[in-house]
């Protein structure tokens, strides 16, 4: 009895450590969101403001003056363009990874680890002077090749595991009906493995969506993303913390509904490898 | 003879998956790479005309060795991940046992510990820096309610300011670990503490000496892996402090950064750049040596 009651009362404990925890964690970001509601004087009252009524005018100043709905389209293309072509490029690899052992398979993996693992500066650079020299600068197919390189080897090694858990049999039964393998790869491997294969795509797209260094060097005033033009309104009369807020809310409300949607196999794909 | 035959029809179809991503894999990774390499052998620089191809060795390497700034750079990464790394291993373990022993709700709660991961590094830092503004900041309304001991202004105080940015990284990737800490707490073979159970064992040395002994392969991947993102950041203390006050928050791709895009000397960057990739790739092999070896079990 007195077992059952200490359980119950180190589970009330728990609880109340995690609620903690996240009310903790979450109070910086609800700050933000909050503050893109709120007008000038209530973001900077002291006390800090829980009630006050909301306005929507730092979201109209941000994007319709101040031309973040042109970024807003940016980022969506550069997302969009550099998810599906990590996707189409990667997933012929991470089958063969899945279905094809051969004797090369470890060098090759222990390349992909390497792109996976390479510093954002070390290629940041070398792709800035190569794009000036042949006129990728500011262009979509610039920053979207920039993007590629760290979600490509991301499609690889997530998809691998994804594959892997497409049972075998189904292959050898598809082989006995006459379907070759590229058939079986397009028909039913990526079919059957289509929840996987939507949270390699949404932390992809995450990924581009929130990358900031290479869109920072590689992008100009056209191609700009969202993150790189936020810095934009941090100007030399004033920080324009509404506004701020209100890109800042933007840009990673859609991340976080993408990601609750597809949270069981993203947290699947990204813990693969460490835990076997 | 038949087995033969299916590993060599394999080994084409293989070939033929494989080739097209390696391919776009070399030309977008490793060219740009070997190019980087190349440049740091000479002095390219925008203050030197020519300087292209002008060939000057290990000059530029030997410089970086020379140089406090890079040197200091490094030590602040290594300072920032040692702070940063730390927190994340020991929250992300708490929150990982904490959630694994709860009844229901494990994946409610996992959402929203999750959030943190998902916000842009940017935004981080400017969430950062608005919550910590010394003039309208929640956090400044804190300390002068409680009356706190803290630097009101603790972005402007070199040992705080690397801190705060380290705790930025810590409130973004410890929900990271904890995942991967919570899936390897699930991949424990319930036999095992079932038998300690049965032996008699109390909650704490079925925790001393089952469950962090088993666990210590994923705490060493998550280390392996936390350190080698550190060395990555950029964002965060880019639009919480610009690598100030002083240099205290000036991590190595900050230093790279000002060398390459501000200063333009892109031979010296290239050097440090290639330096950095040597370090990443001895972590990155231990990481390789490590996952695959354990995969293969």
């Amino acid at each position: 009895m007195t077992g059952i009651r200490s359980k119950k009362f180190n589970h009330v404990f728990i609880y109340l450590f995690l609620i903690a925890f996240i009310v903790l964690t979450l109070l910086p970001y609800v700050w933000l969101i909050l503050t893109s509601f709120k007008t000038r004087l209530d973001a900077f009252s002291m006390p800090p403001k829980w009630i006050f009524s909301p306005i929507l005018s730092n979201y109209k100043e941000a994007f319709l003056d101040k031309g973040f709905l042109l970024n807003l389209r940016n980022s969506i293309i550069v997302t969009a363009f550099s998810t599906f072509f990590s996707l189409i490029i990667g997933l012929p690899s991470a089958y063969a990874f899945s279905r094809f052992p051969i004797k090369g398979d470890r060098i090759l993996l222990y390349y992909l680890l390497g792109t996976r693992f390479t510093p954002v500066v070390a290629l940041a650079l070398p792709l800035y002077l190569i794009m000036s020299k042949v006129g990728l600068l500011d262009t979509f197919v610039g920053i979207v090749i920039a993007h590629t390189t760290f979600n490509l080897p991301f499609v690889v090694w997530m998809m691998r595991g994804f594959f892997d858990m497409v049972p075998r049999q189904i292959d050898e039964a598809a082989k006995v009906d006459g379907c070759s393998w590229p058939r079986i790869f397009l028909r039913i491997a990526i079919p059957l493995s289509r929840s996987g294969l939507a949270a390699t795509a949404v932390f992809c797209a995450v990924n581009s969506w929130n990358e900031f260094f290479m869109a920072l060097i590689l992008t100009g005033r056209g191609t700009a993303t969202m993150p790189v033009a936020v810095p934009g309104l941090l100007t030399p009369q004033g920080t324009l913390w509404g506004q701020i807020a209100a890109v800042g809310t933007v840009i990673t409300i859609p991340v976080l509904i993408f990601a609750i949607l597809v949270q069981k196999n993203m947290v699947k794909g990204m813990t693969m490898g460490a835990v076997k | 003879m038949k087995s033969k035959r299916k590993l060599m029809d394999y080994k084409s179809l293989a070939i033929s998956f494989h080739s097209v991503t390696f391919a776009v894999l070399t030309v977008i990774t490793l060219g740009p790479l070997l190019y980087a390499v190349w440049i740091s052998f000479f002095n390219f620089r925008l203050s030197v005309p020519g300087g292209e191809k002008q060939f000057i060795g290990l000059q530029n390497y030997i410089e970086v060795f020379k140089d406090p700034n890079a040197l200091g750079s490094i030590l602040t990464t290594f300072k920032f991940m040692i702070i940063a790394v730390t927190f994340e291993v020991i929250l992300g373990f708490l929150l990982a046992v904490a959630i694994n022993s709860l009844p229901k709700h494990q994946k409610i709660i996992t959402t929203f510990i999750l959030i943190p991961m998902m916000v842009a590094p940017l935004v981080v830092g400017l969430m950062y820096s608005f919550f910590l503004n010394p003039q309208f900041g929640f956090y400044a309304w804190v300390i002068s309610t409680f009356h706190l001991p803290l630097p009101l202004s603790i972005l402007s105080h070199p040992t705080g300011a690397l801190f705060t940015v380290a705790l930025t990284d810590v409130w973004e990737w410890t929900p990271y670990l904890t995942i991967m800490f919570l899936a390897g707490l699930q991949s424990i073979d319930t036999e095992s503490f079932e038998a300690a159970r049965v032996d008699g064992a109390t909650p704490w040395q079925t925790f001393r000496y089952i469950t962090v002994p088993l666990m210590i392969p994923v705490i060493t991947v998550a280390i392996i892996l936390r350190a080698m993102e550190t060395f990555k950041e950029f964002d965060k203390p880019f639009i919480l402090t610009g690598g100030g006050p002083g240099s205290a928050t000036e991590v190595i791709d900050m230093f790279t950064y000002r060398e390459a895009f501000v200063n333009f000397n892109f031979s010296y960057a290239a050097a440090v750049c290639v330096i950095l990739f040597i370090i990443l790739l001895i972590c990155g092999i231990l990481y390789g040596k490590f996952v695959m070896e354990r995969g293969e079990k």
